[in-house]
């Protein structure tokens, strides 16, 4: 087992789905650390207090992002995110993580370059795995 | 003077051919140009009879004896138009009479002219046929033809367009009341195009609503070209109606079954998308759950996941009920609309959410005196009432009374509703176009279900209405409804 990521991010209001999550990496020990938001609007707030601040250490090296979420959806999360995305050094990658199997909104979030993948929940252990070693690897 | 061989020979340019008869012995003598026209056949001695049996077309074999015999015996007139059959063997038109003799000393002798008149013959008999063509066409096409007159204002029709109008044949349009025959949302793009086409000679060709005189309305497609005099000056306006009401109507039910399946379609897509995603999302859950215990090392952590499961199928079953609720709304279609007083289905609504109007202290203030009833299915009335009153208890603006205005009014022949709150708003250039989908919230609000909205949008729209909204961030949200 390669050594786990520093941190990871999950987006999501699913509270189930969350703690189901970070069960698995906690079993599997796939990241130091995890930071949760319930909706785009708290994570984008996270993200532009960290712009200020300065510290790269504060951001994720990886990012679980749902699509439907109150407030702020996935959506409007990653148009906003785009914008911001360069003022940062450290490499984040972006993976859509949605329960939505409608091949409009695959092929919408393909049309954004900085989103790795999309998952079709539910995500396999297995594939959680494989994952998180392709970011330390 | 001419001389018989000049005479000849302008009549035979003229295609003018002759025949010579001397009343005394009966003798006839053919032209030249006759004999030419005839292929110089040999007649075999009597003229007369080859002439009606191998020329003249039979047809008018007795007329042209009878004809002849009162023209040589008792010197009546001969004129007739004739067939006959010439060298080439194919029939052609003549026009048949005598040259009437200015000499007394000519009485002896008759002068029969064979004039041909083939083309303008042919020409009679292709305007007849065109004429025919025309007004079959019109009256099947049900087009009739129209004229203005710039100067005098007068309007002429022909019989179709009496027909179209529902006038009697002998009715005759007054200048005064030319509009009279439009439907009268359709006057000022009438008497535009008119202007247009009197004043620049813009021609037009459109599609206008007319009243004929029993005052029924009904569509008709209708072209308008600008008359010039000689000086290039604009005299009237010439052009057609066409009664296209059927088309028309037609059309129009087509796009109204369109948009009835196309919102029929959105909603089915909508519906197809909450059902896969709120149903998925718990089974995907549940998926992960049961993968994770297979993981599971000790009894504590087994407990702890069997426990999410119990959260899921409570998850799970509260989606089931609210896309029941949906099915089941869709279903009320069914019912009848009846006369639905305002003030009753208030009641019904007040009645039921007492409890939490008196927790959050609410008022509510009603006029219904603009309309006090409507054409409605009860239930959706109460419905979409409740779902936009708890909407607006449920998001109040925190440490104010919540205070809704419901009013009801007429307004260009259209119902409305509309309920206004003093509630928290909501920013519409966020959130607008999202407003009334499924399972959209907006506000951290735990009772926020995400269903209200939708199904209230679908109720209003299910019975051809329409519902929107504007609202302003802490002062408050007003729903419109046009029924």
């Amino acid at each position: 087992m390669a050594h786990p990521i520093e941190l990871a991010c999950i987006i999501d209001d699913d509270k189930i789905y969350v703690n189901l999550v970070k069960k698995i990496i906690e079993i599997k020990k796939l990241s130091q650390n995890l930071i949760i938001f319930k909706n785009g609007k708290e994570a984008l707030d996270y993200f532009k207090a960290t712009l200020e601040s300065v510290n790269e250490d504060r951001l994720p090296n990886i990012i679980f992002l749902d699509l439907n979420m109150p407030i702020m959806d996935g959506w409007e999360f990653l148009s906003e995110f785009v914008k911001i995305k360069n003022n940062f050094n450290k490499k984040i990658t972006l993976y859509v993580v949605s329960s939505s199997i409608d091949p409009r909104d695959l092929e919408r979030a393909k049309s954004f370059n900085m989103v790795t993948d999309y998952l079709i929940k539910p995500i396999e252990l297995k594939r959680f795995e494989k994952i998180f070693s392709r970011e330390v690897a | 003077m001419l001389n018989d061989l000049q005479l000849n020979s302008i009549l035979e340019d003229f295609d003018v051919a002759y025949w010579k008869i001397n009343l005394l012995t009966k003798e006839i003598s053919w032209s030249p140009h006759f004999n030419f026209l005839i292929g110089n056949p040999d007649t075999g001695g009597d003229k007369f009879e080859y002439f009606l049996n191998n020329i003249l077309h039979k047809d008018y074999r007795y007329d042209f004896r009878e004809h002849f015999e009162d023209l040589t015996n008792r010197h009546k007139p001969f004129t007739a138009e004739i067939r006959l059959k010439l060298e080439n063997g194919k029939y052609r038109w003549f026009e048949c009479r005598n040259l009437k003799s200015r000499e007394k000393g000519l009485a002896d002798a008759a002068v029969l002219l064979f004039v041909n008149i083939h083309q303008a013959k042919r020409d009679e008999y292709t305007i007849e046929e065109n004429f025919f063509y025309y007004r079959e066409t019109a009256e099947m096409t049900s087009t009739g033809g129209w004229y203005f007159d710039v100067d005098t204002q007068a309007v002429y029709w022909d019989n179709v367009t009496k027909k179209i109008l529902e006038c009697p044949m002998d009715y005759e349009p007054n200048p005064h009341d030319k509009m009279r025959f439009y439907a009268g949302d359709h006057h000022e793009k009438v008497e535009n195009m008119l202007k247009k086409c009197s004043k620049f000679g813009v021609p037009f060709k459109m599609e206008i609503k007319m009243r004929t005189l029993h005052n029924r309305e009904f569509w008709v497609r209708t072209t308008g070209k600008p008359v010039y005099n000689n000086d290039q000056e604009i005299i009237g306006i010439r052009g057609v109606y066409q009664d296209i009401d059927e088309q028309k109507t037609n059309e129009l039910n087509l796009q109204n079954s369109l948009d009835i399946i196309a919102s029929q379609n959105s909603r089915l897509f909508n519906f197809a998308h909450i059902v896969s995603h709120q149903l998925r999302s718990h089974s995907s859950n549940l998926s992960l759950i049961s993968q994770l215990l297979g993981e599971a090392k000790n009894v504590e952590d087994k407990l702890d996941l069997l426990l999410n499961i119990n959260d899921i199928s409570e998850n799970l079953e509260e989606a089931i009920s609210n896309l029941n609720e949906v099915v089941t709304r869709q279903n009320n279609l069914k019912k009848e609309k009846q006369l639905v007083k305002f003030k009753d289905a208030l009641e019904v609504v007040i009645a039921s959410t007492s409890s939490l109007i008196k927790r959050e202290n609410a008022e509510i203030i009603a006029e219904f005196d603009a309309l006090n009833e409507i054409s409605y299915i009860s239930e959706y009335l109460e419905s979409i009432l409740l779902n936009l009153i708890t909407n607006a208890i449920k998001y109040k603006f925190k440490g104010r009374k919540p205070v809704i205005f419901i009013q009801t009014y007429k307004e260009h022949g259209e119902n409305f509703l509309e309920v206004s709150d003093n509630g928290m708003g909501i920013d519409l250039d966020e959130h607008g176009d999202k407003m009334f989908g499924m399972y959209k919230t907006f506000h951290r609000h735990p009772e926020a279900n995400g269903i209200g909205l939708f199904i209230t949008k679908n109720q209003v729209e299910t019975l051809g209405g329409s519902i929107s909204v504007t609202s302003t961030v802490n002062i408050g949200t007003t729903f419109k409804i046009k029924f």
